[in-house]
């Protein structure tokens, strides 16, 4: 396989971009093809600035249980994982707490409005946490318990870049990386030299922007930020990171984080997490075996378990 | 030895044997039922291709990301 056979697709999606590269040439069409259908399945079931989603009607629903499709399904499953296996802090009920904050609506016009306006009524305390989220998986049956507003922010995309790889690579039999705003998964045979990933803190940065080029050959590799989701509540910046333990965006000494895990959706619950876990995230990531890449807001860059260092001429 | 004492160490034996073969295929079936303990608890390094929601843990990945040069052919990054 030579690098001029690997084909290119770039489309918008979910409101961002997504880059999705195949190792033949003929593969690229039913990719896309598999690609889209995933991925209006995702958008239609999660979207939570659409009313006809599953989860709008879920939130909406004041806590009576819901019948709910198979990729609804699944999709809460995997963020009811992540807020186990992070200890909480990837929480899929921050869904009051963002739209509290402003972001009630796609972030397109959240931040062409500009300054938003502070609505919230009094001290945002705690999110309702994800044990309220009653689902049973097997029934496809979910409830929600204490006033829990979902957002699946943290989880869908990843989750829909796994599935989206792995289907490509099964279906069309060919290596294939997908990128959606950033979270990466790869599947099927790579190319030999593997498949090349730039991290930084924004997916759209140029290629000049500082960061770091590195390759993987399996799994993931997602990058959470504060410093790109951003937008003014009154008078203060605000991001879309939210901590559970206080429902506002979390304070981190981390700008930037990447990590490479065995699935997209690991690399993004981790990723998240270590930006709400701070300073103890470096070795909650070396305990876990995961390799990261974690930027101060100076600059000055840490990694874990085996991620390579910076090229010294590069800043991060 | 008696024809009698024969047939005893004879009777004796086989009991023998058949509680040895008992006792290795109880053991054999206990090794295959570690091994099948041991490939599921053990077995969390993975790729892409595998569903990840029923784990219990974060998963690995099978090697860490190698150094490379060049603006890559995707970023990852916040969006």
């Amino acid at each position: 396989m030579t690098a001029e056979e690997i084909t290119t697709d770039t489309f918008e999606v979910f409101g961002t971009t997504a880059v999705l590269l195949v190792t033949s040439a003929d593969a690229v069409v039913p990719a896309r093809t598999i690609a889209d259908r995933l991925l209006a399945a995702v958008d239609l079931a999660c979207n939570r600035f659409r009313s006809d989603s599953e989860l709008s009607r879920l939130n909406a629903a004041d806590g009576e249980p819901l019948a709910i499709s198979p990729t609804f399904a699944d999709l809460l499953a995997t963020a009811l994982r992540a807020a186990k296996l992070t200890g909480g802090d990837v929480d899929p009920t921050c869904g009051r707490a963002l739209s509290g904050l402003g972001y009630d609506r796609d972030f397109a016009e959240v931040r062409a409005a500009g300054s938003v306006p502070p609505r919230l009524t009094g001290p945002v305390g705690p999110v309702p946490g994800w044990r309220q989220v009653r689902l049973d998986h097997g029934a496809r049956r979910v409830r929600l318990g204490g006033g829990a507003q979902l957002d699946l922010g943290a989880t869908a995309k990843a989750w829909a870049a796994d599935r989206c790889a792995d289907q490509i690579a099964k279906s069309v039999r060919c290596g294939v990386m997908i990128s959606l705003g950033g979270d990466v998964a790869v599947a099927g045979k790579p190319p030999p030299a593997g498949w090349q990933v730039r991290v930084t803190d924004d997916h759209a940065a140029p290629s000049w922007v500082a960061g770091q080029t590195v390759t993987i050959s399996g799994g993931g590799l997602a990058t959470s930020s504060t410093t790109v989701r951003t937008w003014e509540l009154g008078s203060r910046a605000v991001h879309h990171i939210i901590n559970p333990a206080t429902g506002e965006p979390a304070r981190s000494c981390w700008r930037t984080v990447s990590v490479a895990a065995g699935t997209c959706i690991d690399a993004n619950a981790a990723s998240t997490a270590a930006i709400i876990r701070s300073a103890a995230a470096l070795d909650w990531l070396h305990d876990l075996g995961l390799p990261a890449r974690l930027v101060r807001h100076d600059g000055t860059v840490e990694t874990t378990a085996g991620w390579p260092q910076d090229d010294p001429g590069e800043a991060a | 030895m008696s024809e009698h004492d024969a047939r005893a160490a004879a009777w004796d034996r086989d009991a023998g044997m058949a509680k040895i073969t008992a006792i290795t295929w109880r053991v054999g079936a206990a090794g295959v039922a570690v091994a099948g303990l041991l490939t599921v608890a053990l077995g969390h390094h993975a790729d892409a291709s595998q569903a990840s929601h029923g784990r219990n843990t974060i998963v690995i990945p099978a090697q860490p990301p190698q150094p490379a040069a060049g603006p890559g052919q995707v970023t990852s990054g916040a969006s």
